[in-house]
């Protein structure tokens, strides 16, 4: 500890070098942090959801096949479940926008009950589950589309050929770990829609979601449901919630190999920065280091003193690009850009994982320079002074 | 050199070193013995390459001889581990180099207080003490200027205070004057005489200047590798 005054003013006698270092690894940890964000914000999300015991009831050939609608009632008869919603992804334009918001058609009466951790004021839910053509909205798209109690949410329909004239009802809110961004309407509305067109697909769900009586019941009430269904024309697959969300990542391709993969990349790249400034840093003392070793400061001693400035400088990055990256996205609104980013967050977790990792790159970055600062030849360091 | 021995701070007995360059054996010091007492102020000089460097080496430790023994205050130095060494150092030694060597992060005080980091002593006593050495040279007002703020006399006097801070058995000086205009020499040469005098300090100092020499008590003259004698009228005249 009494050397730390010291270690201090060694990291700052060079102040442009050493923010420049601080600033790459800063740089470097924002990115990788952000990274592993987009893996650890889903974990932490699902994870925060499974409280609630829902089950993805989906066709067997999965999000490709569809369910009769009579399923919902059936499923809802199976022991063990609590709550039944169909959920029908719409996915039509938003005017001339060509960048798709998640819509669905459900049940209006029990849609709050199989996702109770969704909030909505008891005036505006009676209002849409009294308007056939009405719909809720999350608070996040409402606020970056600018929608308020009545407005007119036209959607083209883009995988059918129906167009839904939408009116918001009612603007839900919920948990950080909740998609907020999501508009729901009336299945019936929906189903009518393309039956008066004909359309041949008419009367069919893309998945029913369930709610189930408690997490230990989950096992048996997934049974029940595919044993249920077994003999049909639409065998259905039911999967947790974690499961279902999991089985979205899976679709985007091995996301966490690239990320890791990314990541390891930018740490070695760091590390050879940062070790190249230690070992300048080194360089430049060496005659200081050889007088400390003169004086009779140890090997151990030197070699602690030059990894604590690596180590400092590493946290000084890592307190910049991962802290900072929490804060960052903390603080800015990322939902006033596209609602979909509204549930992006840094959680804790990764931002203390980054500030860990930037400190093992500090103390990495500085073995060999370290290294080599503990064992300077004294006789030499100092020339012919000693 | 002195016959009586049992006072002897400093004992090279029938030393000899020399470095390897290829396939080529270089002698710079060839069996010497040298006994210095305690409260001793010695001056060395010889030419360039004659071995005074690497007696102080040999005397502080940082070299070891190729045959016979360095005894400092009664400790064998050879018997001593590199890390053990390093303890001794701080605990035995002081060093005056020529080109000061004070930590430029550091201010004045805490250069000083610099080797007393080593000891078990507490952050006040570390502090005390380096403020008795700084108004043994004289600045103790300067203790919060950093080293870039001092002028060369003024940087060697903060060394000369941080070799003294942990009170050692023995002070090695390498050429203290050899980077300083005549007054700061001569302010230095005082300091070190007043040290030897008041304190009894033991001090070997490596000089090339006749003037600093004759401040010692004795004078070592090295020629390739042994101690010749020599008159310092005749090395004065000689330059």
């Amino acid at each position: 500890m009494k050397f730390l005054p010291m270690i201090f003013r060694n990291v700052f006698r060079n102040k442009i070098r050493s923010l420049f270092t601080a600033a790459s690894i800063a740089v470097s940890l924002f990115l990788v942090v952000t990274l592993y964000s987009l893996i650890t914000a889903q974990e932490e999300s699902t994870d925060a959801n499974s409280q609630a015991n829902r089950v993805a009831v989906l066709h067997e050939a999965g999000l490709a096949g569809n369910l009769p609608i009579s399923y919902v009632n059936r499923i809802s008869r199976v022991p063990g479940v609590i709550h039944t919603i169909p959920m029908s992804w719409f996915g039509g334009n938003y005017r001339e926008e060509t960048t798709q918001f998640p819509q669905f058609a459900t049940d209006a009466k029990e849609l709050f009950n199989v996702y109770p951790e969704l909030t909505i004021p008891a005036d505006e839910l009676e209002a849409w589950q009294n308007d056939k053509t009405g719909c809720v909205v999350g608070a996040l798209i409402a606020r970056n589309k600018g929608w308020k109690i009545g407005s007119k949410i036209p959607l083209q329909g883009n995988i059918y050929p129906a167009n839904l004239e939408l009116t918001v009802r009612g603007i839900y809110d919920g948990p950080p770990t909740m998609d907020r961004g999501w508009v729901l309407f009336h299945f019936d509305y929906f189903d009518e829609s393309l039956k008066k067109l004909n359309y041949p697909n008419s009367g069919n769900a893309g998945l029913v979601m369930i709610r189930a009586e408690s997490a230990a019941k989950m096992p048996e009430v997934m049974q029940a449901i595919t044993a249920a269904f077994e003999s049909s024309d639409a065998p259905v697959k039911p999967m947790t919630e974690k499961d279902f969300a999991a089985s979205f990542m899976e679709m985007m391709g091995n996301v966490r190999g690239f990320i890791r993969m990314t990541s390891t990349a930018v740490v070695l790249a760091l590390l050879c920065v940062a070790a190249n400034t230690m070992a300048m840093s080194v360089r430049e003392r060496t005659r200081e280091i050889a007088l400390l070793k003169a004086i009779g400061f140890n090997q151990s001693t030197i070699l602690g003193m030059f990894l604590a400035e690596s180590v400092t400088i590493g946290v000084l990055g890592g307190i910049l690009g991962a802290l900072g990256a929490k804060l960052l996205f903390y603080s800015v609104d990322l939902s006033s850009i596209d609602a979909g980013l509204g549930m992006f967050y840094i959680p804790w977790r990764t931002a203390l994982w980054g500030l860990a990792l930037a400190a093992v790159v500090g103390l990495l970055s500085g073995l060999i320079p370290a290294w080599r600062a503990a064992h300077v030849s004294v006789i030499e360091g100092l020339r012919k002074v000693v | 050199m002195s016959d009586n021995h049992t006072d002897a701070v400093v004992q090279l007995l029938n030393v000899s070193k020399g470095f390897t360059r290829g396939s080529q054996e270089i002698p710079v010091l060839t069996n010497t013995t040298l006994h210095i007492p305690k409260g001793d102020f010695v001056a060395v000089m010889g030419p360039s390459g004659s071995g005074k460097s690497t007696l102080l080496n040999l005397c502080a430790g940082l070299d070891r001889p190729t045959t016979g023994k360095v005894i400092v205050n009664d400790q064998d130095l050879g018997q001593l581990s590199e890390a053990g060494l390093s303890r001794w150092r701080s605990e035995n030694l002081g060093f005056i180099f020529q080109m000061f060597n004070l930590m430029p992060v550091l201010t004045a005080q805490e250069n000083v207080e610099l080797p007393l980091m080593l000891t078990p002593l507490s952050r006040a006593e570390r502090r005390k003490q380096a403020e008795t050495s700084l108004r043994i040279v004289g600045l103790a007002d300067r203790a919060d200027h950093y080293p870039r703020q001092l002028s060369g006399g003024q940087e060697q006097r903060v060394a000369i205070a941080r070799a003294l801070a942990n009170d050692p058995v023995l002070l090695l000086a390498d050429e203290p004057t050899g980077n300083l205009d005549a007054t700061s020499a001569q302010e230095v040469l005082d300091l070190l005489d007043s040290l030897n005098e008041q304190f009894g300090t033991t001090i070997i100092m490596v000089t090339h200047d006749p003037k600093a020499a004759r401040r010692a008590k004795r004078l070592l003259h090295l020629e390739k590798g042994t101690f010749v004698q020599a008159d310092i009228d005749e090395l004065e005249h000689a330059r």
